[in-house]
């Protein structure tokens, strides 16, 4: 490890912790702005304002809104993420039965998305303009502007309707052998992989192309090295700063933002934990994924600069 | 298919070559934008019935003379629908992006320039800013600002700008770090000078690639906000919103769950056309 | 109607239910039969001929064993398993699964008794005396009492359950155990429909002093085995269940699928056999697919244009007359609901109701008359914001039909679409015109009383009607049926006439089941046999 990236280790954890202290003020703040609160969406229809009060009081809602922070923020740091507002059980409990249904999906479809992503990405700038380039472009352009609940369905209809190869439902609980694992994750790996491939592809791409314009690049073209070589060994490795942090961006959204793939598919992850806490306004289970979801996105961020710094010796000092 | 100056230039001595001209590919998706870009001013004027009439007594009607791309879901016109929502999909979303690739950007290029403490604020904040539920600021905009479409342009932008703040921000501390820009420095230039004359010319085609990218995600996130509540009222529709409305007709294959999936895969694959084929220094395919 | 004959055939059976067929043959409510069970003592004995007919219903002899997937509406970190805390489908289907209610609604319309042996009023059915069954047992073994029943129902007036039905509840203002299974109800006023409520969902019978829900204890037919709010649960048969021979699966496994499309393709694909909530745009596909059936439910469902009488422009009665002229009922009912609904006529009375009054003229879509009243309003060539909402079950597209035929008489509605998100508790009832979804209530007097009565909770039009309301305290103690037709038949005039509420039709409930799945009937008080299937489906294999 040289002192450079200890430093830049040392201060992004230090500015993380701060990161999460706003993310934390700025979510609570954001429950507290939005009209109903967890008493009201649990009576639903029925909430009169006696019946609302009565509810409130039970849940300790009445008290002042610092108070309220203060006393999740306490409990907090002594390791205790509070209960949820709305079924009572503990936030740990709520949390620790869906992250690693996430952290599964995400993992899968990653070490899908990005091998595919990469190769498409590098091999479209050696060839660009080519025939192969034109193709792959229109591809994953096509598939990534049709709507994710579209991609879905229709894979849903063709693939468990029709074909029935496999199943409409991907819940999790309970996979014996490989076959069933992957029958299960085939169609939202694939949904997501439509998504996602073409953001990270097209951005390796263009990063991989710009680089093959610098000086350098252009002294080894005229020392008379292969296009090949020139892209693998100069280019790509200046490239590595913008592709690291585009396959970043990509992959905290595998995290958050699967919430259409949890839903049609039936997937208890985290996304679909999340919108349901906010929709009840339940802010403590809100915290809870907002901090998981930011800590992964600091994590994913850090090693994109990381990589950069680590790829592009200018950086280092 | 244009066979690419950069490519010729490693494999044989360079070949001369017409400057500045624009390959075939990227004709043609200057004409598919300019053709949705037609249609998003002149659409309502020239659709052949009123986006909210029920001109069909059968629902998800097949294409006909009085009907050529056929019904939706309550039985209205499909054509009509997608020529009235070209200017939301389009307008709202083109200028949602440069919203966001002009806070972004600048402040992605100033962080990358100034490095130090500007650039951790800077960066921060963004990583807080993304960190935050969007369904929950998505609510928290109808209930502060309520529906209408500046807010709903406002709203898009700042969904987008982080992700366009972190990817400049990467590119341009590449460019800073090489020697010309710290040559500039050095002889004592502003920084905006070296944003807008060293740095930006060096990763425009980048950059033009994520603006791209980013344009699609904002056609779709429009479709995700109208169906929360924010974003383009009844009976006028986005595109992604006419897809979502009509998506109990896939099975069937209606052209109401069909054709405006088509519209927005024609928009986005010719506005990538056209920023991938771009001429001079703004080529993204290697001329420069 | 197979279902009516067999029904007649088994109350022919017992001499003393003669009368009940006759009731019913003149279209009793339950409450009339209620009366009638009351005059005879409503011994156990009496009711046990209605009790039973449900299960001689069958052309085919259930069969034991299978397990069945069943996919509902709703699925949120918000799903319970406590009765009280129920909200949609998904946690009523869940507590019928578990648990029993002291009676249940039949598809009838009627009341059946269930864990109750006997029910009896007196004092004009304001002090009520309850006997329990003795052969009940929870599953945790322990066997029902007084107490269960004292301490399920008193837990509704605790403001910190959260209790739904609150206000139904607030009624019962002394509730005592007088024997281990004797439990007394003392009303603040005379209600002879106290059993249809004990009916309802909510007030399902928990064990004495249960607080825990993450599992449930109850008397139902199957037992929990898992639950998991946002996820699933999974229900095994209660081998000791008190009804004999039920139930008849082996296990059913519960979750919601919010989203159609996905819970139609689950059912289609063969992921589930059940589910619930099928749009009308659905129907088609699953009705012409094979090896699976759609099933629909005509029940008072109905989802209305409110305008409130003390906002402008509501409070215009020419103006509200406008509106209920420029609905086009046939169109909507085609367009929007593909001939699953019976259309309405500003009154919350269905045709499945037996007080409904069929001689009330139906309200046609009248443009010239429409704006006739539009310009003796003076609203003409105005424009009026109608609040509409995903959480309103097609109130997007009725307001868009509305919205064109404004636009031929020059009167201009603009929509605005507000989250499905807090619409209950932040939007609805908060703007001059806005839309509701009422669900079918199980006698005309909880309709009327819930939604239409001066002082109701929920009387989203702020109607007010001295007239209406003296009817309908008339109504509910009168005994003769023939008065009290005439008098709902005038309440329903008034509410045409007067109220705030446009009821442009009734909606069926849709659901879908794989072929081989039997034993759903309907019963009209909502989908999914009234959210009361666990304990009568079964698989034909």
């Amino acid at each position: 490890m040289n002192p450079p990236l200890v430093h830049l280790l040392a201060s992004r954890i230090a500015a993380a912790i701060l990161t999460l202290g706003f993310v934390s003020v700025a979510v609570f703040v954001g429950t507290e702005i939005l009209p109903g609160d967890v008493a009201q969406t649990l009576l639903g229809q029925s909430a009169t304002p006696e019946a609302v009060a009565g509810l409130r009081a039970a849940l300790h809602l009445d008290q002042p809104a610092y108070i309220r922070y203060f006393r999740w923020l306490g409990r907090l740091l002594t390791g205790d993420p509070g209960r949820s507002l709305v079924n009572n059980l503990p936030v740990a409990e709520l949390i620790s039965s869906r992250l690693p249904n996430s952290l599964i999906l995400a993992s899968v479809t990653a070490l899908v998305c990005v091998p595919v992503a990469l190769v498409l990405g590098v091999t479209s700038a050696i060839w660009r303009g080519r025939i192969y380039d034109r193709v792959a472009n229109f591809l994953t352009m096509s598939v990534v502007a049709v709507p994710e609940f579209l991609i879905a369905t229709l894979l849903v209809i063709i693939f468990a309707v029709h074909l029935r190869w496999f199943p409409a439902l991907s819940y999790a609980a309970g996979i014996v052998s490989l076959d069933q694992f992957f029958r299960l994750f085939a169609l939202p790996v694939l949904t997501l992989s439509c998504v996602m491939i073409a953001q990270m592809m097209r951005m390796t791409r263009a990063a991989v192309i710009d680089t093959l314009r610098s000086s350098y690049v252009e002294m080894a073209v005229l020392k008379g090295a292969r296009p090949m070589r020139v892209v693998l060994t100069h280019a790509l490795p200046n490239a590595i700063g913008p592709i690291a942090n585009a396959v970043a961006l990509s992959l905290s959204y595998l995290l958050g933002g699967a919430i259409v793939v949890e839903i049609i598919f039936n997937y208890p992850g985290l996304a679909r934990l999340l919108v349901d806490a906010v929709s009840t306004r339940d802010m403590p289970l809100v915290q809870a994924c907002a901090m998981i979801y930011c800590t992964a996105y600091l994590f994913l961020a850090m090693l994109a600069d990381v990589a950069s710094v680590l790829s592009n010796p200018r950086l280092r000092y | 298919m244009n066979a690419d100056p950069m490519i010729t230039a490693i494999e044989a001595p360079p070949a001369p070559r017409r400057r500045l001209r624009v390959p075939l590919a990227g004709i043609i998706g200057a004409a598919i934008v300019g053709i949705w870009v037609l249609m998003a001013i002149i659409g309502p004027y020239i659709a052949p019935h009123d986006v909210g009439a029920l001109v069909d007594d059968d629902v998800f009607g097949q294409a006909s003379w009085a009907l050529p791309l056929g019904s939706d879901y309550l039985g209205r016109d499909v054509l009509s629908r997608i020529l009235v929502g070209a200017r939301y999909s389009i307008g709202v979303a083109a200028a949602a992006t440069f919203l966001a690739i002009l806070m972004g950007g600048t402040l992605g290029m100033l962080a990358a320039v100034s490095r130090g403490s500007i650039d951790m604020a800077l960066s921060r904040f963004f990583d807080a800013l993304i960190s935050i539920p969007s369904k929950m600021s998505a609510l928290v905009v109808i209930a502060a600002l309520g529906s209408s479409i500046p807010v709903l342009i406002g709203t898009v932008a700042v969904i987008c700008t982080p992700g366009a703040f972190r990817i400049w921000r990467a590119l341009a501390v590449n460019v800073a770090a090489l020697d010309f820009v710290k040559v500039a420095r050095a002889r004592g230039e502003g920084t905006g000078y070296l944003i807008r004359e060293e740095i930006l010319p060096n990763i425009a085609g980048p950059v033009l690639t994520d603006f791209g990218l980013r344009f699609v995600f904002a056609v779709l996130l429009l479709s995700s906000l109208s169906f929360l509540g924010l974003g383009v009222q009844p009976p006028n529709a986005d595109w992604g919103s006419l897809v979502r409305e009509n998506i109990n007709g896939l099975a069937d294959g209606a052209l109401a769950v069909v054709m405006p999936a088509i519209a927005i895969a024609t928009l986005t694959i010719g506005v990538n056309l056209l920023i991938d084929n771009l001429p001079g220094r703004w080529s993204s395919s290697g001329e420069h | 109607m197979r279902n009516k004959d067999e029904i007649e055939k088994v109350e022919m059976a017992g001499a003393n239910t003669l009368r009940l067929k006759d009731a019913f043959r003149r279209g009793a409510s339950r409450r009339d039969v209620i009366s009638m069970l009351i005059a005879a003592g409503m011994s156990a004995a009496a009711a046990s001929p209605i009790a039973t007919f449900a299960e001689t219903a069958y052309a085919q002899a259930p069969r034991r064993g299978g397990k069945v997937k069943v996919a509902t509406t709703n699925n949120s970190t918000a799903d319970t398993l406590d009765p009280p805390k129920g909200i949609n489908q998904t946690d009523y289907s869940r507590i019928t699964t578990f648990y029993n209610g002291l009676t249940t609604i039949n598809e009838a319309f009627a009341v059946q008794l269930d864990l109750a042996e006997e029910i009896t009023p007196s004092e004009r059915a304001t002090v009520w005396n309850i006997k329990l069954r003795r052969d009940v047992r929870f599953h945790d073994g322990s066997p029902l009492t007084s107490a269960d029943v004292v301490y399920s129902l008193s837990r509704h007036k605790d403001p910190a359950v959260g209790s739904g039905v609150r206000v139904l509840a607030a009624q019962m203002q002394e509730i005592v155990a007088t024997g281990p299974h004797e439990v007394r109800i003392l009303l603040d006023a005379p209600n002879a429909d106290l059993p249809v409520i004990f009916g309802e969902w909510h007030f399902m019978i928990v064990k004495d002093g249960a607080t825990d829900f993450r599992v449930a204890n109850g008397t139902g037919p199957y037992k929990c085995k898992e639950f998991r709010p946002g996820v699933r649960s999974i229900a095994v048969r209660n081998s000791e269940y008190f009804k004999p021979g039920k139930p008849y699966l082996d296990e059913i496994e519960l979750f919601g699928i919010p989203d159609e499309p996905a819970r139609v393709n689950a059912l289609l694909s063969g992921d589930v056999q059940l589910i619930s909530g099928i749009s009308p745009s659905s129907a088609q596909r699953i009705s012409s697919a094979p090896k699976v059936s759609l099933f629909e439910t005509r029940a008072g469902a109905y989802h209305d244009l409110d305008l409130r009488l003390d906002l402008t422009p509501g409070s215009n009665l020419d103006f509200v007359l406008a509106v209920k002229h420029m609905l086009n009922r046939e169109q909507i009912r085609r367009a929007v609901y593909r001939n699953y609904a019976v259309i309405g006529n500003d009154q919350p009375i269905d045709p499945t109701n037996p007080f409904y009054d069929a001689s009330l003229p139906q309200r046609p879509f009248d443009l010239d008359k429409a704006r006739f009243h539009l310009q003796r309003s003076g609203f003409a060539g105005q424009t009026f914001p109608i609040v509409v909402s995903p959480a309103a079950f097609n109130s997007e597209d009725i307001a868009q039909l509305l919205q064109q035929a404004g636009r031929q008489i020059n009167l201009n509605f603009e929509i605005r679409r507000v989250p499905a998100d807090g619409y209950w508790s932040n939007e609805w009832r908060k703007h001059p015109i806005f839309f509701t979804s009422t669900t079918p209530k199980p006698t005309a007097d909880l309709a009327f009383t819930l939604n239409y009565k001066s002082d109701a909770a929920y009387n989203v039009s702020a109607w007010r009607n001295e007239r209406f309301d003296s009817l309908l305290l008339e109504a509910r103690s009168e005994t003769d049926i023939s008065k009290r037709r005439e008098m709902y038949g005038a309440m329903q005039r008034l509410v045409r006439d007067n109220c705030g509420v446009c009821i442009p039709v009734f909606a069926s409930y849709l659901d879908g089941h794989a072929s081989h799945l039997k034993g759903l009937r309907s019963i009209p008080t909502y989908g999914l046999m009234g959210c009361n299937f666990a304990e009568s489906i079964w698989l034909d294999q």
